[in-house]
Order: C-alpha cells, then structure tokens, then sequence
C-alpha cells in the first residue's frame, strides 16, 4: 500500500515505453486503461493517506534516510497529483481519434506524466534536479513536436534559457552537501531549524531560487513562455501552462519549507518580483494580437498574482494563493483547448479576423464565455475566490491593493477585446466531427463552475482551512468587478482598439537571446544584493 | 562596450561572493556521508567500489531515470531528424573524401581491444573503477569507430530502437525485484546478510543491461547525425 | 579537520576558484553571443566547470579513490562523484539535442545567429 507512490511514478512511464515498442492502432485505449489504474491507485492512497501518518514517507530501498532517496507526499502534493492526473486525463481525451495512434506523442506524454507526478512527490534534492531536467528535455520535444520552423527555434530557445539554469541550481546544492553532508529534504529542514547565519547559506539559497524562478517564468526571466506557447500545439500549451510551470510554482514553496528554520524574509522580495511579473504580462498581453500569444502572456501575469499570494508571510494569503493556482489550471487549459479549436477551424491566429463564433459554434462559445468570466473574476466562478481572497489580505496596505486592482482591469481589457470574436455572422460551417474535445472543455468548465461555488468543502479537505471567516461573495466585491468591467471596457475603447504607437513598439520588443541570458544574470546578482547584504 | 562593462561587474559581484563562502566553507565541512560509506558500504551492498554501490543501490532510483534521460534523447533526435515533405529543398553535406588508408588500418586493430576493454570495463564495475555507464560509453566509441572504417555502412535504426527499449524494461523489473524478496523497491534483491558473491550477481546483472542500454543509445545517436549530414 | 583546507595551502583553495571562474566564463560567452552554435558551446562549458567544482570541492591531499582494497583508510567522499556521472550523462544528452535542433534550424532559416532566426515572422522553407 505505501508502495503505491513508486507506483504512480511508474506505470506511466512503462506504459509509454510500451506503446512505442507496439504499433497497434488501439493503443491509445491501453492508454486510457492505465490512466484509468493511475486514478483508482491516487484514490485509494488518499484514503489510506490522511488516516495514517507513516504512509507519508517512504525510503526506497531501506536505508538510512540521509543515505537514500526518500518520496515523501502532504496535502499539497496530493492536491496538486489529483489536478496533474486530471489534466492528463483532459489532454488524452482531446487528443484522442478512435482507431488512429500517434504513438510517439503519446509516448512522450506519459513519460512526462510519470516525470511530473515524481517531481511532485520527490523528496531529495538532486532526484528533484534530475526530474527537472527530464522534464526541461520533453517539453523542449514536444515543443518541436510539429517540426515547423517556428517550433525548432522556440525549442532550442527555451532549451538554452533552461539548461543553465538547471546548472546554478545544481550549484546552490553543492554548497548544501559539503555544508550538511546530506541532500534529504526532511534532514535538511531538521538541520536548518538551528542553523547559524552564514553567507554560505544565503548563497545557496540565492541560487537554488534563481534556477525554479526561470522554470516559473517569473519577472526578468519569462521570455521564453510566449515563444513557447505561440507555436505549441494547443494541448501542449494547456498542458504547459497549465500544469508544467505551476511545478515550478511548487518548487518554490517547497525550497521555501525547507529554508524555514533558516529565517530568511523573502516575502518583501518575491511580492515586488510577482506584482512586476504580473503587470508587465498584462502590458505585453494588451498589445498583442495573436490569440494564443494573448494567452501566453496572461499565463505570466497569473503566475505573478499567483507570486504576489504566495509569497506572504500570512497563511489565508498564502492558501489564497495556492487556490489562485488550481483555478488557473483549470480556466487556462480551458481557454487554450478552445482556442484550439477555434484556430483549426477559422485557420487563422489573429483576433481581428476571427468573427462569428457564437453562431458558428454555440457550444464552445458558451464554454469559452465561462473560461473568460473566471479569468476575470466573476463572481461564481473560481477566479473570484481566489482574487477576492488575495485582495483581502493586502486591503489595508494600499500599493499593493492598487497593484493588484491595475492588473484585474488590465485582464478584464483584454478579455473584452478578445470576446470580440463572438460576435458578427456566420462565416464558416462547423460539423461537429470531434465530440471529445468539446466534452473536455465541458469538464474544465465545470471544474470552474463548481470550485466557483463550493470551494468552501474542497478547501478544507484538502488544506484544512476554512476560509468562511473571509465574507468572500460580499457586496462590495461584487460591485468592484462591475466596475473593473466597465473601467475596461472604456479603457479598451478609447485607448487599445486604436492601436497607438506606445501599443506597437510595445509588440514589436523582442527579447534576444543574449539580453535573456543578461537579465537572468542581473536578477542573480539582485537577489544576491537583497539577501546577503541587507 | 557598455554591456561587456555590465556583465563583467555582474560576474564579478558573483565570482566575490563565492570566494567568500569558499573561505567559511574550511569551517564548515561536513563528512558525515564519506564516514558512512567508509564504514558500511562494502558489506552492505557487496561491492568494494562504492561509487558503484551508490550508483546501483542506495540511489538506483536516480539511475533509473538517467538511463530514462538516454531513452527520450535518443527519441526525441530521431523524431526530430526525420525529414518532412517541406525539405526536400534542403541541401545536405555530402560526405565524398575517403578516409586515409592508415587510418582504416590502426583503426582495425583498435577496433577488438576497444570493444574487449568496454566489456572489461562494464563487468568488473564492482570491482575497480568503472561500470555500467562509463563502460556502455566505450563501447559505442568502438563500435563508431567502424563508421571510419566503412563510410557507408548501412544501419537498422528501427531495430536497434525497439531493442534498447526493450532492455530498459529489464532494467526496471531487475530493479524492482527486491519488492518480493526484501519488502521495498529498487535495491539488491538478495538479502541483506547475503555474501558478497551473491550482491555481486545482481550488481554485475545491472552493469551489463544499464552497459548494453547505453551502447545503444549513444551508438543511435551518432547514426542519426550521419544521416543527417548525408 | 584542520589540515584539510588551508588558505595556506594554496593548491587546494586555488582549485574551486579557478573551477567556478570557468563556469563565468561559460555564463559570459552566453551572454554575448551571437551564434546559436556558440551558446551551445558555452552551455558545455558551464556544465563542465559546474562538475569539476563539485568534485573539487571534496578534494584534499591525502584521500584515496573510494576503491576499498587493504591499508585504506580516508578516502574522497564517493556521493559527488556518483552524482556527477549522472550529470555528464545528462549534459551530453542535452548537448545532443540542442545540436539536432540547431541543424533543423539552419534547414529552415539558412542561418544560424539569433537575430535573424527570431526575427524572422513566418517563414516558408
């Protein structure tokens, strides 16, 4: 029964290898059987989990915990296994053509869920750094996947904006083992919990951290995620987006678990780099005009907000964060699925050419119209909570309340520009030939709708937090996002849909490969200022 | 001129501060680990290199996934080589100067030492300083070097594939045996008392399928550059 | 402890600061450079400095190979390097890949610096 984490990892991987060594073109059905095997095995770990507290850890291999590798699982990381083998199950279901195979795809798919699903439940630091570049290298592929021209450049972008980050992450657990002779996770924090302050330390914390903020796409080091997901295919970029730079998200917490004991005040710090991260995404997000780039930067804008909640010292802020997390997965993946969709039908990218879907495709307009009202905080959906609670904990403390506000108008702007799409006549006609993608925008849109509503049960089986002292669906929110809208409405009429100069130049800058690396190299070097010197 | 002067600075600032922890790093230096592998290594895994003994049995885990990484490299460049109906206007390097004949020569007669030390290497893994993956390297070395010999020399990719995948199941289930005889994943499946003999079976098992799978890998890489530039 | 490290001992305090100066220059040539294949060289050159450094690091006079045959009694510590050929395995692996990728990039584009593959809008081949 406590095995059963190994196996989690494992199944995935092995069934990948066989769907590549047999070329049957039922094979994606023994897919499904596993996932479906994955599935039932989280459930009855969960069960098992919270009542016992020894199934927690596991040593593989017996040994002495500061000798061998260690998996170890908490409520956070079973949350997030549950919404990773859920978002499988979406991308395997919208990929899925009866009786035709792509086993190579599928091949890396799976891996990668195996990857993923260790990466979460890791507990030594270098097992955590050999999942992370396993899981750098499959997506760089699956980014390739295409074998366009676009696809190899942002491939080998992101894999070389990557990989040296990998190394300085490598570095800061250098100076860990010859400091504490172990790389276990639970020894260390029990080590850091009297530790003295030395520069040692802050070093290796400085560097581990700057190596998960490029996987998390954060403030100075995000450009390599619009290139990425502009030339994705769309279940990629959902799978990316979604869930793959969340784990990076997951790291930071972890590593900020582990320097605890050690006392250092990041908070101040990681809200200035998430309120940055998140009003430059929504600069850039404004200005584009293709619509997955669009979302792309809305990813980087939400992972900063994500940021701006996880980074407080207050623990409801900090849930509020983590919620912010699970709501994006679920309202992102929704929005690029359909987005998916509507490119391979309309054939084009750019918003000002797409018209005419609500008569064209009244379901997935119905669908896409729920993913943009979360995105913006509608109240009933899940975006509220999340905002809401995160709103509520910086109320009193205006700049960061007003960085917050600047960036939900910002993305209500964008997104009236974006549901432009829905209006005007029929263009195309659309026989509904795949009824499978449309059933996995259903379940995300669902996910949505209930989290909106009943998030009170899920946050308290999961986390243990009760968050009804919090009046969340007050008037007062719900007044604020109807003058959000209409702020961005007026904000979009008057000031984007004419396309100035400032919005231009602001599209057109590139970041160049060079300038990328610089930038990751000056936020190195300002971490190091902040942390060891002041 | 201004951005070379920045990142100078940048990496000085850098370089500055890891001089200093170098310096409280003489205070600091824990070997709690070395002690223990000095102490227990041997006779509890079997093997007197204990390089090894990390390597296969209190971190096989990690080793798992390194020949994992192989598996997706080697997949992942295939899948990529591939050449679609959109380069057909591409203009490959064509490979048309002949390999000097005292090459071809010197190379014949390394060919069977090489490929004898690479098989050296990968079994006596336990024993003196090697294994499976540095010995897998030197036989792929040798079995390149028949690409001097004969430029074009015509290889099966597709079966060379299925068969590496194939001994990376055998891996895992050789790794996963210990679940029946010990109670946990992903060590000796021997007992824990057993002789050193014994380990040594399972140890010298492991380097010839993690030796054989590397081989492969490395050998299928090179040949999907070759055809690249063909 | 005491006579591991010494500042005085210059060879043994020498190693890691010359190690950690080759993985800057490795972050200085990917920071200035133009070509992809250069970058692709200089993430070698890092991830080959970062692997001397943890081996140097562990490094003192006096230590045998972690090899137990008779009369052995302090050696290296046998982690890092245990660690570390799973990291050369990796960065071969990476290298691998980027250079295929580099060669596909040159196929469509016809050239290989950065500017003018990510400038490019979209590109027939």
């Amino acid at each position: 029964m406590i095995n059963i984490s190994v196996l989690l990892i494992f199944i995935p991987v092995v069934v990948s290898i066989l769907i590549y060594l047999f070329k049957w073109k039922h094979m994606n059905l023994i897919a499904f059987a596993s996932q479906l095997l994955i599935t039932i095995l989280a459930v009855i770990y969960y069960n098992e989990f919270s009542a016992n507290f020894e199934m927690t850890h596991i040593v593989l291999g017996g040994w002495d915990e500061r000798i061998g590798i260690s998996l170890a699982n908490d409520n956070l990381s079973m949350s997030f296994i549950f919404l990773s083998i859920f978002s499988w199950w979406m991308v395997m279901l919208y990929t899925f053509k009866w009786g035709k195979t792509e086993h190579t795809f599928l091949f890396f798919l799976m891996f990668l869920q195996g990857v993923f699903l260790g990466l979460l439940q890791s507990n030594d630091l270098f097992n955590l750094f050999v999942f992370l570049e396993l899981a750098t290298i499959i997506v760089a592929i699956l980014i390739a996947y295409k074998k366009k021209g676009e696809s190899f450049r942002s491939a080998i972008y992101y894999l070389m904006l990557n990989v040296p980050a990998m190394l300085i992450f490598l570095t800061g657990i250098i100076f860990v083992y010859y400091t504490y002779g172990s790389i276990n996770i639970f020894a260390l924090t029990e080590e850091f919990r009297d530790v003295d302050d030395t520069i040692i330390l802050r070093f290796s914390y400085v560097l581990m951290m700057a190596g998960i903020s490029v996987k998390a796409a954060l403030f100075p080091v995000f450009s390599w995620l619009p290139k990425a997901h502009g030339v994705a295919q769309s279940p990629i970029s959902a799978l990316l987006s979604g869930l793959i730079v969340k784990g990076g998200v997951y790291l930071f917490f972890r590593m900020n678990f582990l320097y605890e004991g050690a006392g250092f005040a990041y908070s101040d710090f990681f809200f200035f780099i998430g309120a940055m991260t998140a009003l430059v995404g929504v600069m850039f997000a404004l200005s584009q005009k293709d619509m997955k780039q669009i979302l792309a930067f809305h990813t980087v804008s939400q992972v900063g907000i994500i940021m701006m909640g996880v980074s407080s010292a207050d623990e409801e802020i900090f849930f509020g964060g983590i919620l912010h997390t699970f709501n994006h997965a679920l309202f992102k993946s929704l929005l690029f699925l359909g987005a998916g969709i509507i490119i391979s039908v309309y054939r084009t990218k750019k918003v000002s050419e797409i018209r005419g879907v609500m008569k064209t495709m009244p379901v997935v307009s119905v669908l896409m119209i729920v993913g943009m009202l979360s995105i913006t905080g509608a109240p009933f959906f899940n975006g509220f909570i999340s905002k809401s609670i995160i709103m509520y904990g910086f109320a009193d403390q205006g700049v960061r309340y007003w960085a917050l506000y600047i960036v939900n108008i910002g993305t209500a702007t964008s997104f009236v520009k974006m549901s432009q799409i829905f209006f005007g006549p029929k263009t195309l006609s659309y026989p509904l030939k795949n009824k499978a993608q449309n059933i996995t925008l259903m379940f995300f849109a669902l996910g949505c709708v209930m989290l909106g509503n009943f998030y009170i049960p899920f946050t308290e089986g999961f986390f243990g937090i009760p968050f009804d002292d919090i009046t969340v669906a007050s008037l007062s929110n719900i007044f604020d996002y109807f003058l959000t809208l209409s702020i961005a409405f007026v904000f979009y009429k008057f000031v984007i849909a004419k396309d100035y100069l400032p919005v231009r130049t602001v599209r057109n800058t590139q970041i160049s490969f060079e300038n990328g690396n610089l930038l990751f190299l000056i936020y190195i070097v300002a971490m190091l200022m902040y942390f060891i010197i002041i | 001129m201004s951005r070379q002067i920045l990142l100078i600075v940048l990496l000085g600032v850098i370089f500055g501060v890891f001089t200093v922890s170098i310096l409280e790093l003489e205070e600091l230096y824990n070997s709690f680990g070395k002690e223990y592998f000095l102490e227990y290594g041997a006779q509890q895994t079997g093997s007197n290199n204990l390089v090894t003994a990390i390597l296969l049995d209190y971190r096989l885990f990690d080793s798992l996934f390194e020949a994992g990484i192989l598996l997706i490299a080697v997949s992942g460049v295939i899948w990529i080589s591939k050449h679609d109906i959109e380069e057909k206007n591409a203009k490959f390097m064509i490979d048309k100067y002949k390999t000097p004949d005292l090459f071809v020569t010197f190379s014949r007669l390394v060919y069977p030492l090489m490929l004898t030390f690479g098989f050296y290497v990968v079994i006596n893994g336990h024993l003196s300083p090697g294994g499976g993956f540095q010995g897998g390297t030197i036989v792929a070395t040798a079995i390149l070097i028949l690409y001097y010999i004969d430029a074009d020399k015509e290889t099966n990719i597709g079966l060379i594939v299925t068969v590496e995948k194939v001994v990376y199941l055998l891996v895992i289930l050789v790794a996963s045996l210990s679940i029946f005889t010990r109670g946990t994943f992903f060590t000796n499946f021997f007992e824990l008392g057993a002789s050193a003999d014994q380990k040594a079976i399972y140890l010298v098992l492991l380097n010839v399928l993690i030796g054989i799978k590397v081989a492969l890998g490395l050998w299928t890489i090179f040949t999907a550059f070759l055809k690249e530039g063909r | 402890m005491d006579d591991i490290y010494g500042i005085f001992k210059g060879g043994t305090l020498m190693n890691p600061i010359l190690t950690f100066l080759v993985v800057l220059i490795g972050f200085y040539g990917l920071s200035s450079s133009d070509n992809i294949i250069k970058s692709v060289f200089s993430v070698t050159i890092i991830e080959s400095g970062v692997i001397l450094l943890f081996l140097n690091l562990g490094n003192f006079e006096g230590g045998a190979i972690p090899i137990l045959s008779e009369g052995v009694t302090s050696i290296v510590d046998p982690l890092p390097q245990a660690l570390m050929i799973t990291t050369i395995v990796i960065g071969s692996t990476v290298t691998a890949l980027s250079l295929m990728l580099c060669i596909k990039v040159f196929h469509h584009y016809g050239s290989v610096e950065w500017k003018e593959v990510l400038s490019r809008e979209d590109v027939k081949s």
